[in-house]
């Protein structure tokens, strides 16, 4: 460090990025730590400990999360392995898995489930027909079914990708040593894939415990931290937030102990995974390839039954919370595109702008960060990474905690929606980035500069162009997480500013299912339209980016 | 253009990558620094391209100071390791770029990016991607990048460690004819001797931070100043030797027990020195040689590598030599064997410790 890089343009932007870390990530984050401890009449922490509900909550999420996340590894890890070693029937459907993630949001799935196992599902009024009263959706058993559909994905997804990269000459040198074929696979592949299942386990845990949408509507008196911390928030406004802040802190200690976990497991379960030749899938055919075939098909389509169920629900009557299958109609559609359009105005408004300042963002801040580091830069690389650890709930009370009133006063403004957005998907940008980058040498930017064109016009013309397709798609990701973003917004959105989501997630909660499934559909399309677009025009690929 | 460095400082963070170095490089030379890696050759380069900054010291082009000036004002064409070629624009653009950044358009462009692809042998490969071409097509590409630009000066970074041998020597002759036709001064930077010695006017050999040894490929190779140039181009033996006698031309020294006589390649007078011997200097045969002098020997071991084979050999007293034979009969000595170290005084020299 020598006077020349504080002359350096980048220097200033490094600090320019950090100062906007700091007010937008550090300070709501200090605002909810300083709340709990220091906010009017008792702590939180005692009146925490001194309430059996919240004490009651904390246990519940621990249970529940622990719960999904064996259930998940229980589909995910088999599912995965079927599919990285052998070729069966539509395999291809599988491949699926990580769009539909993607495409459907928490509360359509949640309201699928509802919708077919409610109170007043599709399912649960069949079978009361024949006789048969099954048991009551709500609670643990709903909890833990919905979740566990959507998020053995995550499991799937990290594990095929570990069984990819896993040398199959391993399995032949266990052997050629005298282990039988089956033996030698779990001695050989387990301990080398294990640290990859733990860690997209861990991932479940935390998405579980940050859940909100399906905790929301599926928990019913079931206490669970996401749940009152959102009605601490919305009892306590944002006059005094010592409740909600506590809460907060706590899911915020829980996934600092998941990380501090998952840390030591990647410490300790660093074998060098020397990439090596890849195993050929094995054709499984007669009863086995058919009950492979069948177990993984059951799965996907559970997963794929949102789509159907709100495509449906979308086009049927409805008479107050009462759908009347087999009835057809436009209504629902007319209200979400005449009668009732703002939902969807403002999430294209405010997740459009939320998209474009976060990829700027990230695409800017990666660079400064893996190109031109400085001083500072450490500290950019470490608060960036903060939001990873936050649930959009935590958020939500962070920002209103710092943001209500005081010297920057952004509550009630669409501002705030956005910044929630933002900082929500920001992370993921940066490590796209991050990515991107160190795979572009620095020898083509200097290239640019030996040939006579100044520093930042070489970033401009030579590596930007370079980093277009692996932004436009990281652009595409943003696009569709932050469209269906709920958990955040919906504690700083205001009167007028309904998002698509909240307002399918205030449907819901007054059971209008046929005008949420509308909605819905509608929700799925936005989020679909442009990763079509994007592959088909330009033959991006989202999802290589994930 | 001519290179003058003086008094050159370069830091990273606390430590001196290089220290109080001064260069004159003629115009129109090809200038190589040689030198293992870790020894401050590229980051000279890059000082040189403005991408370093010196700590203290100057740099000028034909007595311009550039010291302060940045890369992008310094008119230079750099060719890079892995050649940094654009890959998301097409081999005529990727040469077209730095003509288009000194402000020139249109027919004058097209005809100038035509002609230097033509110089090196690629006039058809204009419209392709770089991913589609191959190595030592990329590296020519690279090359007519760096020179349409017409350069006061070229810098090359080791262009050649990518390649594979064959393609290495056929690209050595592709940039000596065109720096000759150009008549650019040219600074290449490798670690690889055979390249230096073939393609240079000039090479300086660079040891820590430091040029070691400046001269002509004959001279680094012929009369190397220091042990460590004596080894790192070419082979050599390094045997510390007590001195005696000179007289200016030849002196005397002593090899353990035995006395013998070699050049006097000493700054001044000395007891002690180094004795350099190359393998391929050194002869072994089964009786004492005639006109040279002789050392008895044993040997100890040896590798059969096709036109030569590599013995090494005993000298007594713990010493030890690696002697190269050619010719017919090259591989007639094996381990074991007692032969006669034959030393000719005149390719043997005696440099300071």
């Amino acid at each position: 460090m020598n006077a020349a890089s504080f002359r350096s343009p980048w220097f200033w932007m490094t600090l320019a990025a950090l100062g906007l870390l700091a007010l937008f990530v550090l300070y709501p984050l200090v605002n909810i730590l300083s709340a709990s401890l220091f906010g009017e009449g008792p702590s939180g922490w005692s009146r925490l400990v001194s309430t059996p509900k919240y004490i009651e909550a904390i246990l519940n999420t621990l249970i529940l999360a622990s719960a999904v996340t064996v259930i998940c590894t229980i589909i995910g890890v088999p599912l995965a392995y079927v599919t990285a070693r052998y070729s069966f029937r539509g395999k291809a459907l599988i491949a699926l898995l990580p769009l539909i993630t993607l495409v459907i949001p928490e509360v359509i799935a949640a309201q699928t489930w509802l919708m077919m196992l409610g109170n007043n599902g599709l399912i649960t009024k069949a079978m009361r027909e024949i006789g048969i009263r099954l048991p009551s959706f709500y609670g643990w058993f709903g909890l833990i079914t919905s979740m566990s559909f959507i998020y053995y994905t995550y499991v799937y997804i990290g594990t095929v990708a570990a069984i990819g990269k896993f040398d199959v000459q391993l399995e032949e040198a266990a052997q050629s040593l005298g282990t039988p074929p089956a033996l030698a696979r779990i001695k050989v592949m387990l301990p080398v894939i294990l640290p990859a299942i733990l860690a997209s386990a861990l991932l479940v845990f935390t998405m579980t415990v940050g859940n909100f949408a399906i905790s929301m509507i599926l928990s019913h008196r079931l206490p669970l931290l996401s749940v009152v911390t959102y009605q601490a928030a919305v009892a306590e406004g944002t006059s005094s937030i010592t409740m909600q802040s506590t809460l907060a802190s706590v899911s915020v200690l829980i996934v600092m102990a998941v990380l501090f976990v998952n840390r030591w497991i990647v410490s300790r379960g660093r074998y060098e995974i020397v990439q090596g030749r890849g195993a050929r899938p094995v054709p499984l055919k007669g009863l086995r390839g058919a009950l492979v075939a069948g177990s993984a098909g059951l799965v996907v389509a559970i997963s794929l039954l949102p789509l159907l169920t709100i495509t449906l629900g979308a086009f049927t009557t409805a008479r107050g919370p009462v759908m009347q299958w087999g009835e057809w109609t436009l209504d629902n559609l007319a209200r979400v595109f005449v009668t009732a359009p703002e939902p969807l105005v403002n999430s294209l408004t405010y997740a459009g702008i939320a998209t474009f300042i976060s990829i700027a963002f990230s695409a800017i801040v990666s660079y400064l960060v893996v190109k031109k580091p400085n001083l500072v830069t450490p500290a950019v690389d470490y608060i960036s990474a903060i939001p990873l650890a936050l649930s959009g709930t935590v958020l939500g009370v962070g920002l209103l905690a710092a943001f209500n009133g005081g010297w920057l006063p952004l509550t009630g403004t669409p501002i705030i929606i956005v910044l929630a957005y933002v900082i929500r998907r920001m992370p993921f940008g940066m490590r796209n980035g991050q990515a991107v980058l160190h795979n572009i040498p620095n020898s083509i930017e200097e290239a640019s500069i030996s040939l006579g064109v100044a520093p930042v016009r070489s970033f401009l013309r030579v590596v930007l162009p370079v980093m277009l397709p692996a932004v436009a798609s990281a652009a595409i990701l943003t696009w569709t997480t932050t469209v269906s973003e709920l958990s955040a917004s919906i504690l700083v959105y205001s009167g007028g500013r309904e998002t698509l989501p909240i307002q399918i997630f205030r449907l819901i909660d007054s059971g209008l299912m046929a005008y949420a499934s509308a909605y819905g559909l509608v929700l799925v399309a936005v989020i679909l339209i442009p990763v079509v677009l994007a592959n088909r025009l330009f033959g991006i690929d989202v999802f290589s980016s994930k | 253009m001519s290179i003058d460095i003086s008094n050159l400082d370069v830091t990273y963070g606390q430590e001196k990558v290089i220290s109080g170095l001064s260069l004159a490089i003629p115009e129109g030379c090809f200038f190589t620094l040689l030198g293992p890696s870790g020894c401050g050759k590229t980051t000279l380069l890059r000082t040189i391209a403005g991408f370093v900054s010196a700590s203290a010291g100057s740099i000028s082009f034909s007595g311009r100071n550039v010291t302060q000036l940045p890369p992008h004002k310094r008119n230079i064409g750099m060719v890079f390791q892995d050649y940094a070629l654009f890959p998301d624009k097409t081999v005529a653009q990727n040469v077209a770029y730095g003509l288009h950044a000194r402000g020139e358009k249109g027919e004058g462009v097209t005809r100038k990016v035509a002609e230097a692809l033509e110089r090196v042998g690629l006039g058809h490969l204009g419209a392709r991607h770089p991913a589609a071409l191959s190595g030592g097509q990329r590296q020519r590409v690279a090359l007519a990048r760096a020179l349409v630009i017409k350069p006061q000066v070229l810098l090359m970074d080791e262009p050649l460690s990518n390649l594979d041998a064959k393609l290495r020597i056929q690209i050595r002759e592709t940039i000596t004819e065109l720096q000759r036709e150009a008549n650019i001064t040219t600074v290449f930077v490798t670690h690889d001797q055979e390249e230096a010695l073939s393609m240079s006017d000039l090479i300086g050999v660079m040891n820590r931070g430091a040029v070691e040894q400046l001269g002509t490929p004959q001279d680094i190779y012929g009369t190397p100043r220091t042990g460590y140039v004596a080894d790192f181009v070419g082979a050599a033996n390094r045997l510390p030797v007590q001195l005696h006698a000179s007289d200016g031309r030849l002196a005397e020294a002593t090899l353990g027990s035995v006395r013998i006589k070699a050049t006097d390649a000493l700054p001044g007078p000395a007891s002690e020195g180094l004795l350099i011997l190359r393998p391929e200097d050194l002869k072994i045969s089964a009786t004492p040689h005639d006109p040279m002098q002789s050392l008895p020997a044993m040997v100890k071991g040896r590798q059969y590598l096709g036109s030569k084979t590599s013995y090494r050999l005993e000298l007594g007293d713990a010493l030890q030599v690696v002697a190269e034979l050619h010719g017919p009969g090259h591989d007639g000595f094996a381990p074991g064997d007692r032969v006669n170290l034959g030393i000719d005084p005149a390719l043997a020299r005696v440099i300071a410790a």
